[in-house]
């Protein structure tokens, strides 16, 4: 594998949680100052052998079998003193969840002092090493950082932070667990790279614990692969990524839609690779009717939020405080079309969904849906609109209620309307979860005893239930595996080609959507920056934003970008 | 309509939960002390072995003996049939003040919660102004100003503790308010009525429960207290809280009427403590793991 | 912060004031004559008039909760009807004796935490367990129970300590101090000890508590800094709202121990229906309270620098 001597070495190693086989005799190498992807999906088992590695399973865990050396140590055998001299200078991590990483009760520079219980140096000698930790990762004004609390810092800022808590102490080994997962692709594409300049200063090995693909091959040397407890396959990336040795590898590399280069009609999925057809341009123009008034219609939309006043507000004089989430918005949707608005998070485009459906208290401007302005007609006017139109927000389990069975729950638009009368509920909720391949067994599910791909259909065959003319949808694949995410996409490409749907997809995501969109709408800050056929855009971005958001999300060039 | 399409019955829901609350020791014998306080409570006349208001002022004040069990107290009445007979009236009070505050909790916390932000401000001044009062100094005024009754505990009770219901519905209602399910009703157009009863109130109703049951011992600890003070359960009829007093009066030479009159006290209340929290562990899954 | 400080005393001032305006409502319905009740029937009816008088019985309410408000801002609550001194005086000697409970009771009550964070940290072990069932029972028990119990033990058989009165002299008070202070305060150690267990459970499984571990920082630094100090402000917050339960326990505990206090003298005043008496009474401690629960909410803003911009 590599000529360095080994750092980790994990032989046979099992991790049972009671019944359940977490880790199934895992074997794997780190070599020194190398860097390690460990990719799977959810449930793979890679999060539980990462904390191994740092003597952090939860107390239910259990390591039945095989043996994991540190430089030759014995890490089973570790006391709770061993661990705790080891962790921070041998090994150190990155959480996942930069939001929570950090003590709300203590200012940053205070629990950067704590960690530092390697150093015997006194309290300013020990804030001059935070400082410069933090001047490290390009924290902007680090000092002033060092008196604030996290609540203070933005979630980029956080991960900086914790990232600089993590090289303190110049660790041999930094374990990242889905390190950049919960960040924007913008800023991914930031931390990834600093995670890679700092390896290289520090010359420490990594641990990159990640789902993505694309990361682990602009980021990593050598990369194994997990699934349900087992290591698939291991190498160095470029023989793993060039020539799989495993199906399951070669599967997940070719449903991955982020590296399917041409826009595609269907995706390949983990069972079936075969699925995968290539776009149409002929097909899809004549699904969408060109000729005729656009669908909805968006023009000039302002939405501006506004926090109320409290008492000590109106007696101290505060001005009301005023948001603008989205700035003169226009976009046009004709029936059959699907139009995919890509924005980061905060850039307003959730909030224009909202508006659309006036569950946001619109601003000034025209939503002018089949001819009529949705933004002068009263809510009880509004009401026959709501059947013509659907809504799929981003939680696929948290957007269905809890407490109802998901044969119900599917239906629910049918007795809100009214026209439920006469009709027999059953096997309306069979015929609608049929429509998006489930079977009849799922009518007395409740959400929480689905996954997030079978509780995304439900919210599919929901939004269908009245035949709407236009769907729109919160990140219809946010928060699904990849391999689950093609399934989704196939779904909807097919359902839109059968019932003449108009599709709205609101995403931070254009790995997936630039295969599903006709037409692409960038917004940023509030504003409609760009917007074009998919293609053009994908090809020939005009505006700045634009282009940067291409090159995190597509061929990003970690290294040089 | 709608519902007819779960075949799971909520029958089978019940019986799994009281499978559950049984699977621990504690657990199986606060079930079976609720169950008694409530058969006794509804049975208390016929299974007394004694007219509980009988007097007999030859048998005053005798220990335990196989004629009576738990002794008589200073009119010759019997002890376990006094207290038996007392059950009824904290059986009686627990369930109709705690469903009342229950039905008032949750209209009120709902309200506060949908309606606009002054009508929402107004009535947690109400809800906090009633949480200063202590319960005591209420139920004193209470009493002195409309005489010690049955009513007036069930007044105190219900008023005193329908803020705190109110306050926990408007909390969960409100960070509820802005959940994705939620948010869907709102763009498939449900009313507001809708909202609230079918999907709010599922969601809502279980931890409110939870705090009901556990202020059972709450209300049957008001009953006690006030009789105690003579401003409750009027003599002669028998309450818990009544038999303490009679009993606290001869402490020194016979213990045996408070030693007895406190333990029903202590069963009933820790069994609906102890399968409150049960019941909380149960049905919330942050805890459950 | 400072905004958020003055908003919360305006609101206490409130509540203070709607509390009084409540209790003057409701006199509004007592059945029959207050002046009536007060003299007993063979009362003149020139005495009565001028009790009615004095007591501003003829004004409608409105003007009698104006005359009562101006009162307090002037220091005057009244004067006892039984044995005309004045209320403030009053209160002013029985108020120290309530106010030594309550205290007892909240620093006994603090014996919760150590419990609840052992029992958190080692979690089903047997001292979760057996501590666990205590505090529900102490929790559950109603205190006028666990005082008779008390009583009869410590007192009667035992003969260890007296259980009547609040005794004279330092040695004397602690010791009239313990059974009453037990009575209550049992019940608190038990739900101090149940909420600093949960809250610290649900601390110990947060995110920043494992990366605290993860950089090696010694257990002792983390259960302080980074599991109490994130846990206990939503305690203090909870026993601040508590206080008035405490209240109304002290008030029975007092008659039950026949110890002056707050209590003992509501609760002969509601019986000799003694408006003045019970207009002071009433005053003081919903005072107590609404101070109470406002510095706990103070303390936990300053303790929880989350919040502290949120005011």
């Amino acid at each position: 594998m590599s000529t360095q001597p080994l750092l980790v070495d994990i032989r046979n190693l099992t991790i049972r949680f009671g019944a359940v086989e977490a880790v199934r005799s895992v074997t794997m190498q780190v070599g020194a100052g190398r860097i390690m992807g460990l990719v799977g999906e959810s449930g793979s088992g890679k999060s539980t052998l990462a904390n191994a590695i740092i003597g952090l399973l939860p107390p239910a865990a259990e390591i039945t079998q095989g043996s994991m050396t540190f430089e030759g140590r014995d890490l089973l055998s570790f006391s709770n003193r061993d661990w705790q001299r080891f962790r921070g200078q041998g090994v150190s991590y990155v959480s996942q969840d930069p939001m929570s990483a950090l003590n709300p009760a203590l200012r940053i520079g205070e629990q950067m002092l704590d960690i530092q219980h390697w150093n015997d140096g006194g309290r300013p000698e020990k804030m001059q090493v935070a400082l410069n930790a933090l001047k490290q990762v390009k924290m902007p004004q680090a000092k002033a950082r060092l008196g604030m609390y996290p609540h203070e810092l933005s979630g980029g800022q956080k991960q900086r932070v914790c990232i600089a808590m993590a090289i303190m102490a110049r660790p041999k080994l930094l374990i990242a667990d889905e390190a950049t997962t919960a960040l924007d692709a913008t800023l991914e594409v930031e931390i990834v790279k600093l995670l890679k300049e700092l390896q290289r200063d520090i010359g420490c090995a990594m641990l990159f614990v990640t789902h993505h693909l694309t990361v682990v091959e602009e980021l990593c040397e050598d990369v194994t692969v997990m699934y349900h407890g087992d290591i698939r396959e291991s190498g160095t990336v470029q023989d793993v990524f060039s020539t799989p040795s495993e199906a399951y590898t070669r599967n997940l590399l070719s449903c991955d839609p982020s590296r399917i280069e041409e826009k595609c009609r269907r995706l390949p999925i983990m069972s079936d690779l075969g699925l995968k057809s290539i776009a149409d341009p002929e097909r899809d123009a004549a699904r969408i009717d060109q000729t005729a008034k656009p669908l909805l219609s968006i023009r000039n939309l302002d939405v501006t939020f506004r926090k109320p006043r409290s008492i000590t507000d109106l007696i101290s004089g505060t001005p009301e405080r005023r948001v603008e989430a989205v700035k003169s918005a226009s976009i046009d949707i004709s029936p059959g079309e699907t139009v995919a608005l890509i924005g980061e998070s905060g850039s307003g485009k959730s909030t224009l969904a909202r508006a659309v459906f006036r569950l946001v208290p619109a601003g000034r401007g025209e939503i002018e849906f089949d001819g009529t302005d949705l933004l002068s007609i009263s809510q009880r006017e509004m009401r026959p609109f709501r059947n013509e139109m659907a809504m799929m927000l981003q939680d696929p389990i948290g957007s269905l209620s809890p407490r109802m069975p998901v044969g119900t729950s599917v239906i629910e638009p049918l007795i809100i309307s009214g026209q439920s009368k006469g009709k027999d509920l059953r096997s309306e909720a069979i015929k609608l979860l049929e429509l998006v391949g489930l079977d009849e067994g799922f009518v007395n599910r409740y959400p929480h005893e689905m996954s997030g791909g079978q509780a995304r259909r439900v919210g599919v065959a929901r939004a269908l239930a009245l035949r709407p003319k236009l769907v729109i949808a919160d990140e219809p694949t946010a928060g699904l595996d990849v391999s689950i995410q093609g399934e989704i996409f196939n779904l909807l490409a097919e359902l839109r080609e059968t019932m003449s749907l108009s599709i709205l997809i609101i995403t931070h995501n254009l790995h997936v959507v630039r295969h599903l969109a006709d037409r692409m709408v960038i917004m940023y800050h509030g504003e409609i920056v760009e917007t074009g056929p998919t293609e053009d855009v994908v090809s020939a971005p005009q505006h700045s934003y634009t282009k940067v958001l291409l090159a995190a999300n597509l061929h990003a060039k970690f290294g040089t970008g | 309509m709608a519902q007819g399409i779960s075949t799971l019955s909520r029958g089978a829901r019940a019986g799994s939960l009281l499978r559950a609350l049984c699977k621990t020791p504690l657990g199986a014998i606060s079930v079976v002390i609720v169950l008694t306080f409530f058969a006794v409570g509804i049975t208390a006349d016929v299974i007394a072995p004694y007219d509980p208001v009988k007097l007999d002022i030859r048998a005053k004040l005798q220990g335990p003996s196989a004629e009576h069990w738990l002794g008589t107290d200073q009119l010759g009445r019997d002890v376990l049939s006094r207290l038996l007979v007392g059950t009824k009236v904290a059986c009686f009070l627990a369930v109709t003040s705690v469903s009342i505050a229950l039905v008032v909790g949750i209209v009120l916390g709902m309200l506060a919660a949908f309606t606009n932000r002054w009508i929402d401000w107004s009535m947690l001044l109400i809800f906090d102004t009633v949480r200063s009062f202590p319960t005591i100094m209420f139920a004193l005024t209470v009493v002195a100003l409309f005489g010690p009754s049955v009513n007036s505990i069930i007044a105190i009770v219900v008023i005193s503790t329908f803020p705190s219901y109110a306050r926990l519905v408007r909390t969960q209602v409100m960070s509820l308010r802005n959940a994705e399910f939620i948010e869907a009703q709102r763009a498939m157009g449900a009313s507001t009525a809708r909202i609230l009863l079918r999907h709010m109130l599922p969601n809502v109703i279980g931890p409110v429960l939870i705090v009901a049951s556990m202020d059972i011992p709450l209300v049957i600890g008001v009953e006690a207290g006030l009789s105690f003070l003579g401003l409750g359960v009027r003599p002669p009829t028998p309450s818990w809280g009544t038999i303490l007093n009679d009993g606290f009066s001869f402490i020194r030479n016979t213990p045996w009427i408070v030693i007895a009159g406190g333990l029903p006290l202590i069963f009933t209340t820790v069994a609906f403590t102890t399968l409150g929290e049960r019941l909380r562990d149960i049905l919330d899954p942050k805890l459950r793991k | 912060m400072i905004a958020y400080a003055i908003q919360r005393i305006l609101i206490a001032m409130l509540i203070v004031l709607l509390a009084v305006t409540t209790l003057f409502v409701m006199i509004q319905f007592v059945p029959g004559d207050p002046a009536n009740v007060m003299l007993g029937p063979r009362a003149t009816p020139e005495l009565k008039e001028a009790l009615r008088e004095r007591l501003h019985l003829n004004d409608p309410f409105i003007v009698q909760v104006y005359h009562f408000f101006i009162g307090v801002m002037r220091g005057d609550l009244g004067v006892d009807l039984t044995s005309n001194r004045p209320v403030l005086n009053i209160l002013i000697e029985q108020v120290p004796y309530t106010a030594s409970l309550v205290l007892a009771v909240l620093l006994i009550a603090l014996l919760g935490i150590p419990i609840g964070t052992y029992a958190a940290v080692h979690r089903d072990g047997l001292f979760d367990q057996v501590s666990g069932v205590v505090s529900v029972s102490l929790i559950a028990i109603p205190p006028i129970v666990i005082g008779l119990y008390l009583i009869l033990i410590f007192s009667v058989q035992l003969q260890w300590l007296p259980a009547i009165g609040a005794g004279e002299g330092p040695w004397e008070i602690i010791l009239h101090l313990i059974l009453p202070t037990l009575a209550i305060g049992l019940t608190w150690i038990g739900y101090v000890s149940r909420l600093v267990r949960a809250s610290v459970i649900e601390v110990l499984g947060q995110n920043h508590v494992k990366t605290a571990r993860a950089f090696g920082i010694p257990n002792r630094r983390v259960m302080r800094a980074y599991v109490l100090r994130v846990a206990l402000p939503a305690t203090v917050t909870v026993l601040g709202v508590s206080i008035g339960f405490i209240l109304s326990s002290a008030v029975i505990v007092e008659i039950l121990f026949a110890r002056p206090g707050i209590g003992k003298l509501m609760y002969d005043a509601v019986i000799s229906r003694n408006y003045p008496v019970v207009m002071g009474t009433v005053l003081a401690s919903t005072l107590f309270i609404v101070t109470a629960t406002t510095i706990a909410d103070l303390l936990n803003v300053m303790l929880d620098p989350r919040s502290r911009e949120a005011g």
